[in-house]
């Protein structure tokens, strides 16, 4: 049955296979990593207890997606919204710094944010969530300005003789033909927030960077394996997840 | 209308109308520097400090003068004419030059001499004047179309400045008694920092190249090898780390032969395995393309001239493709400065050491002494390299 239906829509069973694959996985780690006490007893042999118990793993998932997606929303609103701004008349005047100030961002690293953030926002969750926006933001606003910068000039000269409005031109021209690009950065942008959404464990944020960081400091590293082990079945999972996004945006606009 | 906004875009410095931008900066500062703490005091280190005011920090002539300083860039933004930005370019550069004596003046308002544990802790506000000038200097290098260099040398006098200022009177500046306490340790970090950044970035160009050579003459390593590049490359650095621990703890337990070369869970070995998976997505992408770019007829000529193929890599392909190639190490180097922080939590040390153990001591000096250098490091780097790549590509084209 598989069989047939890879040959019916060739493609489309196996894109997504991969993405599933992963979530599959991640499940599977999330509920049978309690069960797998032997294997961990015999990675940490001296360890008191091998599993991480101080909370549930769903509850790390849960939060550490709860961070992410609430910064990803919202830099993913404000990110868009700024690259749209600087690129109509009333903003042109912005252009140039906002430009400057994208690619200025990424050479910032993660941790250093993160870091700073904290003797002005204090420890926790909420401090991280910002840092992530701070952070976020500035793929999502790089790419945003480059997919609208790169529609062609004649292609947006055509809808206006169309007798489009501006605001047509926008949403019916520009942000579709600059969608691949945009949709690229918001996936640069989760990709690192997932990474650094973890380090938010040094900073008291309770997530799935928690188990690594105690097992570290307790040299468990039946803890260490297990965090790990879950973050990067995440990040693949959403990546992959994107990856197939943005298969289906490019077969839409080449269609 | 638009052709008239056009032609405002490109004229920029000949109209008379306001450049938004800096006016809004100007309004910007302004509000910071009333509206929130501009420095704190604290009686030790780890005791948060109490927050004081411009005027209680500068004193009323002081906070007057900063503010004539910050009214005057909002007046001069309001024509956008080429001697208005030359003159708003004055007074950031004086701004930022008196800034570090507003700290000398708020440390002899607030500092009591006979604390000698007392420190001065940067507020909210002076960190903003900080970081909005130097915006307002990114915008006037725009406008005024400034080079490279220019900028660079600007930004270093200011910061011999600082330096001095620092060096001379600002010793009740938490930053600088934090380093004065762990001089020692600050020095055998940094360098360490750099060691480590600059092995994954050495061993990985070797292998990035050897890799994108081998992708570009076999079509099966290159499906594999990006797979491979980029699977790394999406599983987070923490993770890694993590994933890494486990086997090389064991190996280095049990290979005699690994343990003596110092192979071992935590420490520098999986700090500089995941630097190095890392490095090598972007080199080796970054290297393929640049070998892709040549256009064949160029490497078709350089046979007909009777070049061996070595000649034609090496004095044709290759400095053609250099420029794209430094680019790979542009990227490559700052993300491993920023991921050798991370390689402090394996006890791989580097500046990332302070920024942990402040943040596990509550000792916000502490992670800025770690965070501030590693934040410099990255920029030095991104703008040396990148204008090494520049370089390349002029020398390239003529």
């Amino acid at each position: 049955m598989q069989a047939s239906v890879v040959s019916l829509r060739p493609g489309f069973a196996l894109r997504w296979l991969v993405p599933l694959g992963w979530a599959a996985l991640l499940a599977l780690a999330v509920f049978g990593m309690q069960y797998a006490d032997g294997f961990f007893r015999w990675i940490a042999p001296d360890a008191r207890q091998v599993i991480y118990s101080r909370a549930s793993f769903l509850d790390l998932l849960g939060r550490h997606l709860l961070v992410v997606g609430v910064a990803g929303a919202v830099t993913i609103v404000v990110g868009v919204l700024a690259g749209i701004g600087v690129t109509r008349r009333y903003g042109r005047d912005f252009l140039p710094l906002a430009g400057q100030l994208a690619s200025i961002g990424q050479t910032f690293p993660p941790v250093a944010v993160l870091a700073l953030a904290v003797p002005v926002l204090g420890f926790g969750t909420l401090p991280i969530i910002v840092a992530l926006m701070l952070y976020g933001l500035l793929p999502i606003l790089r790419n945003t300005l480059a997919g609208l910068q790169g529609v062609d000039a004649g292609t947006k000269e055509a809808a206006l003789a169309m007798g489009m409005t501006q605001r047509q031109i926008l949403w019916r021209v520009e942000l579709p033909l600059a969608a691949p690009v945009i949709l690229a950065g918001i996936r640069t942008s989760i990709t690192i927030n997932i990474a650094t959404a973890a380090l938010g464990a040094t900073v008291g944020a309770s997530n799935l960077g928690d188990p690594i960081i105690s097992g570290i400091v307790n040299s468990n590293m039946a803890y260490v394996l297990q965090g790990a082990l879950l973050i990067a079945l995440l990040a693949l999972t959403v990546d992959s997840l994107f990856d197939l996004f943005q298969q289906a945006l490019a077969k839409r606009s080449a269609a | 209308m638009p052709v008239r906004a056009a032609a405002r875009l490109r004229a920029g410095a000949r109209t008379l109308a306001p450049n938004a931008v800096l006016l809004t900066l100007s309004i910007v500062m302004l509000a910071a520097l009333w509206l929130t703490s501009t420095v704190s005091v604290a009686p030790n280190r780890i005791v948060p400090g109490s927050a004081f005011d411009v005027v209680a920090a500068f004193g009323v002539a002081g906070a007057l003068l900063v503010s004539l300083l910050l009214l005057a860039l909002a007046a001069l933004s309001l024509k956008a004419e080429r001697v208005n930005y030359q003159a708003m370019l004055l007074l950031v550069v004086l701004i930022l030059l008196l800034m570090p004596f507003g700290l000398m003046v708020a440390g002899h308002f607030l500092i009591d001499p006979a604390l000698a544990q007392a420190r001065l802790g940067i507020g909210a506000g002076y960190w903003t004047l900080l970081f909005v000038l130097l915006l307002c200097l990114v915008e006037l290098r725009l406008r005024l179309g400034l080079k490279r260099l220019a900028t660079a040398a600007l930004l270093l006098g200011v910061a011999l400045v600082w330096w001095l200022c620092a060096r001379l009177w600002l010793d009740e500046l938490a930053l600088v008694q934090e380093f004065h306490s762990r001089q020692s340790a600050f020095y055998a970090a940094l360098s360490q920092h750099l060691v480590l950044v600059a092995s994954a970035v050495g061993v990985s160009l070797v292998l990035g190249m050897t890799l994108a050579l081998l992708m570009r003459r076999f079509t099966r390593v290159e499906k594999v090898g990006f797979a491979l590049l980029n699977f790394f490359q999406t599983v987070p650095s923490l993770a890694l780390f993590g994933l890494l621990l486990a086997p090389l703890a064991w190996l280095g337990a049990n290979v005699a032969f690994l343990r003596d070369l110092g192979v071992s869970g935590i420490g520098n070995t999986p700090a500089l395995i995941a630097l190095i998976a890392y490095s090598l997505l972007p080199i080796a992408r970054n290297t393929y393309i640049a070998l892709g770019e040549v256009r064949p007829d160029t490497l078709e000529a350089a046979t007909a001239m009777g070049m061996r193929p070595a000649q034609r890599f090496w004095q044709v392909r290759f400095p053609l493709a250099l420029p794209v190639l430094l680019e790979g190490v542009r990227i490559t180097t700052v993300q491993a400065v920023g991921l050798a922080a991370v390689a402090a939590l394996i006890g791989a040390g580097g500046l990332g050491t302070f920024i942990f153990q402040g943040l596990g001591q509550a000792a916000m000096d502490m992670v800025l002494l770690g965070a501030l250098p590693i934040v410099i490091m990255a920029l030095i780097m991104d703008a040396g390299l990148g204008a090494l790549a520049e370089l390349t590509r002029h020398g390239g084209q003529a």
